[in-house]
């Protein structure tokens, strides 16, 4: 059988990020020209469109801004719809690092999992705020009481997903609660995880960027009611 | 005070034929507005009455549970209204995903 030269799709949610994409998607189609690359611009409001449509790269755009759950959704079912069998989700903001990609995708590829979620906690972080670190901590807690899985690290937005064996696979918070949503599809689905370290690297300008501690207030209560009407 | 009670039932009344016709209503939700509607008008007509369904539920005075259940209703009503715009919600997010991928370029 014809081996799909492409089975792997990196999906990247993008949302004015005019300053960095750029040097970001170069980075990643020069280590993984075998792999599809997926930008999906969440309507941005700068440059950041015409700056990620370099040679190769597979270019969507939400015509009104609905958050990032919908635009990985929407870059997971264009990769389907690619043939892809893997997915990988990672951030527009430089903070992920490209070379950790392909211990994901070995995971994925030897069976031994359905998921890969990356953990800063079991690998490493460069200028993480302290604030910041306790509340990810927290969070854990906030994971494990609503689905009963423990993560060391469950807001973690470096993923790797085999689509393939799992087709309703989907993200229905559209906003930043689909993190806590994805770990209670896995719950859902039975799907096998694993957490592997992973480096992320917090820059001056992704903690500028970053969204606000309060907002954390707001993702509760997105998960609480999406589940409660769904 | 009877030019009171004849301006309140106008007003429900009007409200309640407006409410009717304006929207499309489940048989359910049809009797649910028109015993909210009795309901009313028996308070309007007859207040005593309403103190006695008060001392029934426990309650000391017929406007006081008038406002619970106001209170009740709108909290009921925001519920409703959550549930309708997430709904509709979902239903534009497919549009547009579906209209995104349609519209996926290759960058060359």
């Amino acid at each position: 059988m014809k081996k799909n030269r492409y089975e792997v799709a990196i999906v990247i949610p993008l949302y004015n990020e005019e300053k960095i994409v750029k040097d970001v998607l170069t980075e990643l189609r020069e280590k993984y020209p075998e792999y599809r690359i997926i930008v999906v611009d969440d309507c941005s409001s700068d440059n950041s469109y015409k700056e990620a449509c370099l040679e190769g790269i597979y270019l969507l755009k939400h015509m009104v801004n609905l958050g990032q759950g919908a635009t990985l959704q929407t870059g997971i079912e264009y990769a389907r719809e690619l043939g892809c069998k893997y997915a990988v989700t990672f951030d527009s903001d430089g903070q992920h690092n490209p070379d950790d990609i392909e211990s994901f995708i070995k995971v994925l590829k030897e069976g031994e999992a359905d998921i890969v979620l990356g953990s800063r906690f079991l690998g490493s972080t460069e200028n993480m705020p302290t604030s910041k670190r306790y509340l990810l901590k927290a969070s854990r807690f906030f994971t494990w009481i609503t689905t009963g899985i423990w993560l060391t690290d469950s807001h973690n937005g470096f993923r790797a997903i085999n689509i393939e064996k799992f087709p309703n696979f989907e993200i229905t918070q559209n906003r930043m609660a689909h993190a806590s949503e994805i770990i209670g599809i896995i719950k859902n689905l039975n799907m096998r995880y694993k957490e592997i370290p992973c480096h992320i690297r917090y820059t001056d300008y992704s903690l500028n960027k970053g969204q606000s501690m309060w907002n954390s207030i707001n993702i509760v209560l997105d998960f609480f009611v999406g589940n409660l009407i769904k | 005070m009877i030019f009171l009670k004849i301006f309140l039932i106008i007003v429900l009344t009007i409200a309640f034929i407006l409410f009717s016709f304006s929207s499309k209503m489940k048989i359910f939700q049809k009797l649910t507005v028109i015993a909210g509607y009795m309901t009313l008008f028996l308070f309007i007509m007859f207040p005593d009455y309403s103190d006695k369904i008060a001392h029934f539920f426990g309650i000391g005075y017929g406007k006081d549970l008038i406002i619970y259940i106001l209170v009740a209703l709108t909290g009921l009503m925001n519920i409703v209204l959550y549930v309708g715009v997430n709904k509709n919600h979902a239903a534009i997010t497919k549009i547009i995903r579906d209209s995104t991928k349609k519209n996926a370029k290759k960058c060359r």
